[in-house]
């Protein structure tokens, strides 16, 4: 192990080679997709395995490894942006750049990464790309996978491969999305070329008050029906209400819908006057525009949102969400919760679990109120984070045999 | 000379057809109810193009796709080159028939037509008795030979709404002949097709005015007997026709029941009678459409002499047909053909009930009717 | 390897009965090609396929697939899907021989989720039946490619198929939700599930595209958008194709989802404005109603021509002469014939004289479709864009009139093949940055051997497709073939080296298997572990996407 250590650090400088404490790790931090390259053919000789890791590392245990030596490839340094091409509103970037650090790249040309939830930015690219979990998406502008014209990665024996940047093509299965969702497990992406946005010409937000959370939902899918596409839209529920939005007085089933719409100001207001048609057939009404536009500023960081945050998640179709929300709440007693990252594929439900004085559940509270929510939610039909189909898996292990067939990239993950 | 009876037209169908995308294949009965790419307009023409071309032999193997097809003319309706593939298979058959490469199923078909044709005729004046035939008059019926063999009930229905409507009594032709000739031309047989022609056309010219319950009969007397040099100076109208011009006369009953209109083939797409039947069905009934109707009606089946030669396809054309309706939970459906009216009763599913137009006229309206006893020696 | 045939008759008999089998002749050689314009080359000669199928087989459910396929592994032969054969690569050729299963039995629409706006539907449906049904139910699946007659949805999802709505709709891989899929290894799995919410490669989107390699798509489960409730079309003109891009370029990049955009090039606008097809709707509804009859004493049926005078070299005279007797039949393609064996000659001269005499630039059709409200509005700012970048409105007429007539091409390459030459398409794609450069290069490429006029349609706010059609004479087939593969290879090179894609929706099939290394490079390892993952004894549609065999040898 020591040997792999002294050699990866004459591959990246010493400097970048640390050793993880308490675990057969060594954290290596190369500068380049090259030196990538080099690092996993010389972790592989040497049967380490290679855990990749994107921003906010905190040295996790990783599960499923046993005693086996291990490096924890980080791609922190990898943090250019390789091309940026204007007329075409793509952007060639390092995997290691986090999202906000490219949104800052990017504002003052005037451009965006688009619509997504701002609190998933905070991840680099790679892990953006690399790891598939519910609500990285808008209806404005789709699922983050989406934005993805084109990967580069290093596979298990070294070799790069690049994806060819296309609109769209038909050469066969897409390979890039191989690469997507798959945790590193077939190859660690490197680089990626990402679909950009230009800044809307005009943002509109709006509140409305809704009888019921289900009728907040059918409004929800309505306007989307209708072809809206929001740049953001939540449904939330009176306990959160009364949380996070004090002083608004509503019923204990009633709930506040806030949306946010943009683009050419025609447009945007026509997808605002479209959700607000959809809340007026549900039996909804308008409210203060000052919580949207409150909601709107928490959402960037602009503003403090009041603690404490969720800490369950659980996505479902259009068929399901509403009662996913009923089955959620009815499972723990005082939840606050809302519902957001809508598209047409749904929405996830996120939940918040408080004891009397409003403080977050911990310990054993906080597992058994996980516990009843997780398994009310999945008999409601919603999915849990970290949830896999199960059933091509035996192909998926054929894939990872043929592509790692010594079977050192991410063993543990997507078991 | 017309435009699609050129050797030159049809070398330029049959070569269209070869190097065509096949624009028209969805809309091939035969091939969309077996599935097969080897039954669709294109490659049945591409077929044809071969054994004329002298790459394929003249033999019974090579000229089956030829007999594939009703002539329903679903496919010209999305030909941009105005070919006429059922018209044109037609011409082949007659050239497999002349090469002693016609279908085994149609050996001796000549004399097997004639033989029934007498049979029928025989027997319907046995059924119906001699006071309801004519040999001449203003007005005389022809109500095809599959009515005559297996749609009695409906020749009595028409000849009571002919009361009813105080046109009647309508005679039924009497020249000992049940059908027009048009298997004939299906099975390829254009000599006897012309010759019998000339017998039907000497009972016809007796009228003044001929009601004709059979779409493909309608064709075969308007607009192919002149090809064969044969006239038939008296007008000939088909029942649907004939019925709305009278059809104000109809009762409207008070709850108008809902009865699907399945267009025939030929009625809709070669002789263009799409509205009349509609606006006596109206009358008496609520019309309703199946998904693909009017000049999109997809055939029963039962022509271009199918039923013999490929009679589970046949069979199986008319329930696809009527499976739209089973899905949709059942109902009446009514037609203005004989041989509509047979294949679809025959392959109704549970739940579909089929009936001729006169007949669900007649009983939509409450006009009574007698279905005259089974002949004595019915097969 | 001699397979034995009766062998494999009655495994396959066993599975489906006598009837759904056959290794009749006539069967075998309709099996044994789809629409690629190179077979059609031998066909015109006389020749017979280069290779046929030993059986062709039609399951009615996915057990019945997966057992022909283990029998299909067990007899070592291969297994070749076949939808709608109007695919125009060669994806359906036996080159190795084996199995045809024709999925035209399985074809159910079973129902429609109105919650979420999901279809499942089987994959040997039509699709203009397909689609003619969800209109019924008020619905659409926004795919109208020109071959919506004569293709099948299973074929549209293993191609990755695009329709001419697709700038709004999306190509199809953008609208599955999940697929049933019979594996090579005769497993029966289905890909659905939250895509987004589920950790692991998205498996739909690596089944997409795969052209049977992988296994057979029985069914899917696909998005629907509620039927149109208004559509808008309009045609415009902008001074040359630069202009033009340009235009599409800032429509798509204002966030705007027209449903359908074709900027047509010098050439292909002087073009349309010739042999304008008069759309009359009375006089086709008349032709469609009533059969044409003979007149007296032609004879009921007509008369089947006699095989024709053996193939003489037919000059360029003899060439005018037969346009000037087809001339009304306005097939506008004709105009070229007669001249192709001069193809820089005439793309240089004619399309100065379509820029100087027409004087007219270029044609710009838009198209929008959708939700009434958000429509309307989408349309006005779309018009108001184009007119900004310089584009001048000419009204509804030409869009309305290019809708009418939208499926017309297809039927113009009879003509062409009669004619003794040959016609066909390769679209290709890229980023708005390298569009001129795609377009110039791969024009310059074509344009040595052929007549080649193109349009730029299926745009995306990162950049678009060009359509380019291509026509071209040669003495005889031997020779036609040649300039045929020499037309390809110059194309498609100019294109990957530029930084283009080889095909944004026609796929890959015999056509552009030698240019997959090319297109992919390295990830063609990933292709590669896929297909070996997927069928491991290499039987699912062996010879195709470029895919190297050990088991069968080359192409």
């Amino acid at each position: 192990m020591t040997d792999l250590a002294a050699a990866l650090g004459r591959l990246v400088g010493d400097e970048h080679v640390r050793p993880v404490p308490g675990q057969p790790a060594w954290l290596v931090t190369p500068a380049s997709p090259a030196e990538v390259a080099d690092v996993i053919r010389s972790s592989a000789d040497a049967g380490a395995a290679i855990v990749p890791v994107g921003a906010g590392y905190r040295a996790a245990r990783v599960r499923g490894l046993g005693e086996r030596p291990r490096i924890h490839l980080s791609t922190e340094r990898l943090d250019q942006v390789v091309q940026l091409d204007e007329t075409s509103l793509l952007c060639q970037v390092q995997a290691g750049l986090t999202g906000l650090a490219l949104e800052k790249i990017l504002a003052p040309r005037g451009l965006s990464l688009g619509d997504y939830p701002p609190g998933i930015l905070g991840s680099s690219i790679g892990g953006l790309i690399g790891v598939r979990t519910p609500g990285k998406s808008s209806a404005r502008h789709g699922f983050f996978e989406e934005a993805v014209a084109g990967v580069s990665a290093v596979l298990a024996d070294g070799r790069t491969v690049h994806t060819r940047v296309a609109p769209r093509r038909s050469t066969g299965p897409d390979l890039a999305r191989a690469l997507c969702g798959s945790e590193g497990t077939l190859g660690i992406i490197t680089a990626a070329t990402l679909r950009l946005h230009r800044r809307p010409e005009a943002r509109l937000v709006a509140a409305f008050l809704v009888p019921s959370v289900a009728a907040a939902i059918d409004a929800a899918f309505l306007a989307l029906r209708e072809e809206c596409a929001p740049a953001g839209l939540r449904i939330i529920d009176a306990a959160e209400v009364r949380a996070q939005f004090p002083g608004v007085a509503l019923g204990d089933s009633e709930a506040l819908l806030v949306a946010a719409t943009a683009g050419p100001t025609d447009l945007a207001a026509c997808d605002r006057d479209l959700i607000a048609s959809a809340v007026d057939a549900e039996g909804g009404r308008a409210a203060d525009v000052g919580l949207a536009e409150l909601w709107w500023r928490r959402r960037f960081g602009l503003e403090a949102t009041p603690e404490p945050g969720p800490m369950f998640q659980a996505s479902a179709g259009p068929g399901e969400l509403t009662a996913a929300y009923h089955a959620v709440r009815a499972a723990v007693p005082g939840a606050r919760l809302h519902v957001s990252r809508f598209d047409l594929d749904g929405a996830v439900v996120f939940a918040t679990f408080v004891d009397g004085s409003g403080a977050a559940l911990t310990g054993d509270a906080l597992a058994a109120a996980l516990t009843s929510a997780e398994a009310a939610a999945t008999r409601a039909g919603a999915w849990l984070l970290g949830a896999r189909p199960t059933a091509l898996d035996p192909y998926l292990a054929a894939l990872r045999a043929e592509l790692d067939p010594r079977g050192v990239m991410n063993p543990g993950a997507l078991q | 000379m017309s435009e699609r009876f050129t050797t030159a037209d049809v070398a330029r169908q049959l070569d269209d057809c070869t190097f065509c995308p096949k624009m028209c294949r969805h809309a091939c009965p035969v091939s969309t109810t077996t599935g097969k790419e080897s039954l669709i307009p294109q490659a049945k023409m591409d077929r044809l193009n071969r054994l004329r071309r002298g790459l394929e032999p003249w033999r019974a193997e090579t000229t089956d796709a030829l007999y594939a097809c009703t002539g329903c003319r679903q496919c010209t309706v999305y030909c941009d080159h105005g070919n006429e593939p059922g018209l044109v298979l037609l011409a082949g058959r007659a050239a497999a028939q002349k090469n002693g490469a016609g279908h085994p199923a149609l050996t001796g078909y000549g004399e097997r037509f004639r033989a029934r044709d007498q049979r029928l005729a025989t027997a319907a004046k046995e059924q119906f008795g001699a006071e309801h035939f004519a040999t001449s008059g203003t007005i005389g019926f022809w109500p095809g030979c599959d009515s005559l063999d297996k749609g009695s009930a409906d020749i009595a229905a028409a000849q009571a709404i002919f009361e009813r409507l105080g046109v009647g009594p309508v005679p039924i032709v009497d020249a000992g002949l049940a059908c027009a000739g048009y298997p004939l031309l299906a099975a390829g047989l254009t000599d006897e097709f012309r010759w019998h022609a000339g017998k039907v056309a000497t009972a016809l010219r007796r009228f003044t005015t001929i009601v004709i319950g059979c779409s493909a009969c309608r064709h075969a007397i308007t607009a192919q007997y002149q090809g064969e040099g044969v006239t038939v100076p008296t007008e000939v109208v088909t029942l649907a026709e004939f019925l709305a011009t009278h059809a104000a006369k109809l009762p409207t009953p008070a709850v108008r029941k809902p009865v699907y209109y399945h267009d025939p083939c030929y009625l809709a797409r070669s002789v263009g009678v799409l509205e009349e039947p509609r606006r006596v069905l109206g009358q008496v009934a609520e019309v309703r459409e199946f998904a693909w109707s009017g000049v999109d009606t997809e055939c029963c089946g039962g022509g271009g002499l199918l039923p013999k030669t490929m009679p589970a396809v046949a069979d199986a054309m008319a329930r696809r047909r009527l499976s739209e309706i089973a899905a949709a939970g059942g109902g009446t459906v009514a037609t203005a053909c004989g041989t509509c009216a047979l294949m679809l009763r025959r392959n109704a599913p549970d739940g579909v009930e089929v009936a001729d137009l006169a007949t669900t006229v007649a009983r939509l309206t409450d006009t009574p009717f007698t279905p005259p006893a089974a002949p004595a020696d019915e097969p | 390897m001699v397979v034995d045939a009766d062998r494999v008759r009655r495994e396959l008999e066993a599975i489906v009965g006598p009837r759904r089998v056959s290794l009749r002749a006539g069967d075998l050689d309709t099996y044994a090609r789809d629409m690629w314009p190179r077979l059609l080359l031998a066909r015109r000669d006389g020749a017979p396929p280069a290779s046929l199928p030993t059986a062709v087989v039609w399951p009615e459910t996915a057990r019945e697939v997966a057992a022909i396929v283990k029998t299909a592994r067990r007899l070592g032969v291969p297994i070749i899907p076949y939808g709608g054969g109007s695919g125009v690569c060669g994806g359906v050729v036996p080159v190795f021989g084996g199995i045809t299963v024709d999925t035209k039995r399985m074809a159910a629409l079973r129902g429609v989720r109105s919650r979420d706006q999901v279809v499942d539907v089987e994959a040997g449906l039509s699709g203009e039946r397909f689609e003619r049904e969800l209109a019924r139910r008020g619905y659409t699946f926004g795919n109208f490619p020109s071959s919506i007659y004569c293709s099948t949805v299973g074929g549209w999802l293993a191609t990755r198929a695009a329709g001419q709505l697709s700038t709004k709709y999306g190509k199809v891989e953008d609208r599955v939700a999940g697929l049933t899929l019979v594996t090579g290894t005769g497993d029966i799995v289905d890909t659905d599930g939250p895509r987004r919410a589920l950790g692991g490669p998205d498996w739909t989107q690596l089944i997409l595209g795969s052209e049977g390699t992988l296994g057979i798509i029985t069914s899917a489960r696909l998005r629907l958008s509620p039927a149109p409730q208004l559509t808008v079309f309009r045609g415009f003109e902008v001074d040359n194709v630069a202009a033009g891009i340009e235009a599409l370029r800032r429509v798509m990049q204002t966030g705007l989802r027209p449903a359908v955009v074709r900027l047509y090039d010098e050439l292909d606008t002087f073009v349309n404005s010739f042999g304008h097809h008069e759309h009359d709707p009375e006089r086709a509804h008349f032709q469609h109603t009533h059969a044409p009859a003979p007149l007296p004493g032609e004879g009921a049926l007509p008369p089947l021509p006699p095989p024709p005078r053996p193939a003489e070299s037919r000059g360029p005279l003899e060439r005018l002469l037969g346009l000037a007797r087809r001339k009304k039949d306005g097939l506008r393609g004709d105009a070229f014939t007669a001249l192709l064996d001069r193809p820089r000659f005439i793309n240089t001269v004619v399309g100065a004289v379509a820029e100087k005499i027409a004087r007219k630039g270029c044609k710009l059709i838009i198209g929008l479709e959708g939700a009434r409200l958000r429509t309307e509005v989408e349309a006005a700012l779309t018009f108001a864009e184009l007119e900004r970048a310089g584009a001048r409105d000419l009204g509804e007429e030409p869009g309305r009139a290019w809708h009418a007539r939208r499926y017309a091409v297809s039927y113009k390459m009879s003509g062409v093949f009669r004619d003794g030459a040959f016609v066909d398409t390769m679209e290709v794609a890229t980023r708005w940055s390298n569009l001129a450069d795609l377009y110039y290069s791969v024009r310059e490429a074509i344009g040595r051997h052929a007549v080649v006029m193109a349009h730029f349609s299926h745009a995306y706010p990162e950049g678009c497709s060009i359509y380019f059609t291509f026509a071209a004479h040669a003495d005889d087939r031997a020779a036609s073939e040649r300039r045929y593969d020499a037309i390809w290879k110059d194309g498609l090179e100019a294109a990957t080296r530029v930084g283009g894609t080889i095909s944004h929706h026609h796929g890959v099939g015999l056509l552009r298997g030698p240019f997959m290394a090319g297109e992919h490079r390295e990830a063609m390892a990933i292709l590669g572990a896929l297909k070996k993952s997927f069928d491991p004894d290499d039987v699912m549609n062996p010879g195709k996407l470029g895919l190297p065999s050990a088991r069968w040898g080359s192409v």
